[in-house]
């Protein structure tokens, strides 16, 4: 058996870039060749269940499209666009994230659309079908969009049952389906956050506004989510959202990771809410009792640095101690061996980071 | 009999440039049979169907960024797809630039 390794897909605004690490993670190889420049690379991914990846490339000649490649991002093929339906106002305009699916459906693929959308692939990004449940919300009308646009980023499978699945929204909140995708009801209801101290009745459009929501890998029902101002927690059997900000010295940010194995722990990049970049310098902030606490980590970050990194920014690997990853608005890429704790910088000078996704290749 | 219709003309060349040419599979240029612009497009899609998508949204509107020119000429002033195409006429299919 051979040794694992981290290969990094790293969307930036012009094109694709891969990392590759050696078995250690210490040696850091940027790949020759960046792929899709000069589209923006909102997302990129890759599917551990059969050696597949994906890249949202949002180009302005063209129109945007989905590509997927079968030999680790040699070659490229693009899909079939995702497509509304003949009398729909809406046109495709932009990818915002590609999900592999459950290890139990072995050829699906979700993307993530704006205008807001869920797709689903049965032949591994081929070709992409919308989901009309979701799509027929009445809800819909409501949802607005995000300074970003109006996109659905996150796609949240359960662990255990494929049929089991969150989407967020900006700005349209969260959906919940328990039925693949046949039916779905909003989630929005949280506890625990306090009232605004005007004394006005709490912000359903900020709850709206989902930055990123993830499920864990490994333990069915439990999910973390990044929201506009707050962080959220939820555990099995919970049909609401738990409140989980207070420790974080700011409240507004993007980036997110879960722990791969352990359901309580969890990461953050927290920023300046109008600024839009970390306001003491970049650092990282860990939970390991599912949000009620909160630990800097900035060993090896620059120090007092306005650094940014967006809603893909972050990611972590397979490994025992977990990898983790992000990328910054000023075309950094920083890793840590250790679970949080310590980083180094492994690539610079990259154009502006969108997206970062480590694959645990063995 | 109405005349009303466009006579088929032939030999119209389509040259591709730069983000066209991969999209195309990395033609250069291609040899059709079209009297209007739109014609010509609907040729070269079905020629390469790789760029239908990347012509068109899925309403079938032209996307934007895309510029064309019959011979020397700006298409838009022809009449965009209308645009009438004689023999021998090239068809250029350009990424538009814009911005700063």
């Amino acid at each position: 058996m051979s040794a694992k390794t981290v290969r990094l897909l790293v969307g930036t605004k012009k094109g694709l870039y891969q990392i590759q690490s050696d078995a250690d993670r210490k040696k850091w190889t940027l790949l020759e060749g960046s792929y899709g420049a000069p589209a923006p690379i909102h997302h990129a991914s890759y599917d551990p269940r059969d050696g597949s990846m994906y890249a949202a490339i949002n180009s302005t000649w063209g129109g945007s499209r989905i590509e997927y490649s079968r030999d680790m991002g040699k070659t490229w093929t693009v899909s079939k666009n995702p497509s509304f339906p003949q009398g729909s106002d809406r046109t495709f305009y932009q990818t915002w994230h590609v999900e592999p699916g459950h290890a139990k459906t072995p050829n699906v693929i979700w993307a993530g659309t704006e205008p807001a959308a869920l797709w689903k692939s049965l032949d591994r990004g081929e070709t992409w079908e919308l989901n009309q449940a979701l799509d027929d919300q009445p809800s819909r009308k409501e949802w607005v969009p995000g300074f970003g646009g109006m996109g659905l980023h996150s796609i949240a499978i359960d662990a255990a049952d494929p049929n089991k699945m969150q989407v967020g929204i900006s700005v349209g909140g969260v959906y919940t389906t328990n039925d693949g995708g046949a039916s779905w009801t909003r989630d929005n209801t949280q506890v625990g956050a306090p009232n605004p101290t005007s004394g006005e009745t709490p912000r359903p459009d900020v709850f709206g506004c989902i930055h990123k929501l993830l499920a864990h890998p490994r333990v069915s029902g439990v999910r973390f989510m990044r929201v506009h101002l707050e962080v959220y927690w939820r555990d099995p059997g919970e049909t609401t959202w738990t409140y989980r900000t207070t420790g974080l010295p700011t409240h507004f940010g993007f980036a997110a990771a879960i722990h791969p194995r352990d359901p309580k722990t969890a990461w953050c990049i927290p920023l300046h809410d109008t600024k839009r970049t970390a306001e003491d310098g970049i650092a990282v902030y860990k939970t390991t009792d599912k949000g009620a606490t909160w630990t800097r980590h900035d060993q090896g970050l620059p120090k007092g640095a306005p650094l940014e990194s967006l809603r893909e920014g972050m990611d972590n690997d397979e490994f025992d101690d977990v990898g983790l990853y992000f990328g910054t608005a000023n075309g950094d890429v920083y890793a840590s061996r250790d679970e949080g704790k310590s980083w180094e910088r492994i690539a610079q000078y990259l154009p502006y980071v969108t997206s970062v996704h480590a694959a645990t290749l063995e | 009999m109405s005349s009303a219709a466009p006579t088929r003309q032939r030999g119209v060349k389509v040259l591709l440039h730069g983000a066209w040419r991969s999209f195309a599979g990395g033609a250069k240029e291609v040899t059709l049979e079209a009297s209007t612009l739109r014609e010509a497009l609907d040729a070269l899609a079905e020629r390469h169907p790789s760029l239908k998508e990347r012509l068109r949204d899925e309403h079938g509107k032209l996307r934007p960024h895309l510029a064309l020119f019959v011979n020397d000429e700006d298409a838009r002033l022809l009449g965009w797809e209308n645009a009438r195409l004689r023999e021998g006429d090239i068809v250029h299919v350009i990424p538009a630039l814009s911005g700063g």
